[in-house]
């Protein structure tokens, strides 16, 4: 036991650590139910024990920490159940509720032995983180960001998040790749790990890389599949849903399992069950695009033909319609015409026929008349005839009585017969003196009388006559 | 009207070109130019819809430049 040296009481180490064993083992000889966040699960793949961190943190600052030992046949069986349970095996940084034992070893120190894990509580943890997740980005406003976003006419360009060699991947390309239709999609795999813990830093980092190149995409998606159920609770994680739901590219998920939904896939733009429904989707949005224009094109030839026939019927109907109306104009006219000659034969002889009438009668009429008028003129010439000389006969007598009176007035005018009535001549120088001016007294003057003529002297003459 | 639309806006101008001409509000005289419209329209759709012009390796050197960038 302790010996005495220089007068102190000196223990072996040896001694104190197994006192310390002692004393521990005495007053916590039971087992406790415990809760902590396992920092770390710390498996060794050689023996196959486990040798967690536990920890317990308040506002981010660790106020207790602690080793524990988990035993291989014991870890087995709570992964078992965690597997079953959780979807998921017993993994680093998920808070547990352990049963344990304190134990002191004077080599290994001071430990926890873990004999059972609830994975009832862990569920529960998760399950509260899950929540507390979802109700932070929609406090934050980011829960609804991506949906919001205005999806492409075309989802054409693809920048995929995946693993080459994973079945999602190559279902997904398979249904895109080579689709009936030939529509033609540009895929670029930005790989990542896409379960377990490390997937969370790993996404986000392919999403930063697809940022910096977003012009060149419509859209991206995380496709994951044939990993079963497991290692889907990073798909919960606050920061990644964060990155996708506040990403300015519409994000599509297709990750592929039958449990309740991610947050991620909560906020992605749109979530597929699988990978291939994923491929469909993007095709329906093709179809969307394709069908229309197909029925655009059909519904364009299709009314422009009928437009056509349309046009060319009504213009069939109308050149009918004129045909028929300009015959109908013709066989007017030609039926005039003939009605026309017709009416200037028949007018024509009418007229003739008439003219000739006419000439007879004219004929006739100047005959008679002619008789008529020779027979007037004869009468006419015969009472001119005897009037002639009854007229002749007036005339001479007229004639004769005329000259019978002019002949006494002859005689009753003779110088012979005024002589007698006691007139007389007076001559001068031989010829009838009219005025006794030309007479001065000497002159000698012949009178002629009745019976004979006496010749005298003027003696005097007086030019005034006032005797008769 | 250039050859850069966008089957964005080429997709539109169909769809109201074929409303158009479904409610025939258009004439024989218009139709010829309209159909020839709409099968130019139709074409930059169907293309678009069977081709791509991205290409990997430009995207990659992009993508280089930019980390570049991020690291000056």
């Amino acid at each position: 036991m302790s010996e005495i040296i220089n007068d102190k009481k000196v223990f072996s180490l040896h001694e104190l650590t197994t006192s310390i064993q002692r004393v521990i083992a005495e007053r916590a000889n039971q087992s406790y139910w415990v809760k902590a966040e396992m920092n770390k699960l710390n498996v060794y793949k050689h023996s196959g024990h486990c040798y967690p961190e536990l920890v317990e943190k308040r506002d981010g600052v660790i106020v207790a920490e602690m080793r524990a030992i988990l035993w291989r046949t014991d870890y087995k069986r709570i992964n078992e159940q965690f597997m079953s349970l959780l979807k998921q095996p017993l993994q680093d940084g998920i808070t547990i509720l352990f049963c344990a034992r304190v134990k002191f070893d004077p080599v290994r120190g001071l430990n926890l032995h873990i004999s059972d894990i609830d994975p009832v509580f862990s569920l529960g943890e998760l399950e509260k983180e899950r929540q507390a997740c979802i109700t932070r980005l929609k406090a934050e406003g980011l829960f609804d960001r991506n949906k919001q976003l205005p999806f492409p006419l075309l989802p054409q360009r693809i920048a995929i998040i995946s693993v080459e060699t994973s079945k999602g991947f190559a279902d997904f390309t398979k249904v895109i790749g080579k689709n009936e239709w030939g529509y033609a999609f540009f895929r670029m795999l930005f790989p990542a790990l896409l379960q377990g813990d490390k997937s969370v830093p790993s996404i986000i980092a392919q999403l930063e890389n697809i940022r910096k190149v977003q012009h060149h995409f419509d859209v991206v998606a995380i496709i994951r599949g044939g990993g079963g159920e497991v290692g889907l609770t990073s798909y919960d994680n606050y920061e990644l849903c964060k990155a996708i739901a506040t990403f300015p590219l519409p994000v599509l998920t297709g990750i592929g399992h039958a449990t309740n939904l991610t947050v991620s896939e909560m906020v992605s733009y749109r979530n597929a069950i699988t990978p291939s429904e994923l491929a469909m989707f993007l095709l329906q949005h093709f179809h969307d695009f394709a069908v229309p224009v197909q029925r655009g094109e059909e519904k364009i030839i299709a009314h422009a033909r009928q437009l056509l026939q349309e046009e060319n019927k009504a213009f069939g109907h109308l050149v009918r319609i004129m045909r028929s109306v300009t015959e109908n104009h013709l066989l007017q006219h030609k039926n005039d015409l003939k009605q026309y000659s017709q009416d200037v034969v028949r007018e024509a002889r009418y007229l003739l026929r008439r003219s000739r009438e006419q000439q007879e009668l004219i004929r006739q009429t100047i005959s008679k008349r002619a008789v008529v008028v020779l027979q007037q003129k004869k009468q006419e010439l015969g009472r001119q005839a005897v009037s002639l000389e009854k007229e002749t006969q007036l005339l001479l007598r007229n004639i004769k009585s005329k000259l019978e009176t002019t002949e006494n007035t002859v005689r009753l005018l003779s110088p012979q017969n005024i002589l007698k009535r006691g007139y007389s001549l007076t001559f001068f120088e031989g010829k009838a003196l009219k005025s006794a001016t030309v007479l001065k007294p000497g002159d000698e003057i012949i009178t002629m009388l009745e019976d004979g003529s006496v010749t005298s002297k003027i003696i005097r003459t007086d030019t005034d006559n006032t005797h008769d | 009207m250039t050859k850069k639309i966008s089957y964005t806006e080429a997709f539109e101008e169909l769809q109201q070109l074929v409303e158009e001409i479904e409610s025939g509000e258009i004439s024989v005289d218009e139709l010829s130019e309209k159909v020839k419209r709409a099968t130019e329209l139709i074409k930059i759709c169907k293309t678009k819809l069977t081709s791509t012009e991205e290409d990997v390796n430009k995207i990659l050197k992009e993508l280089e430049s930019a980390s570049d960038d991020n690291a000056e």
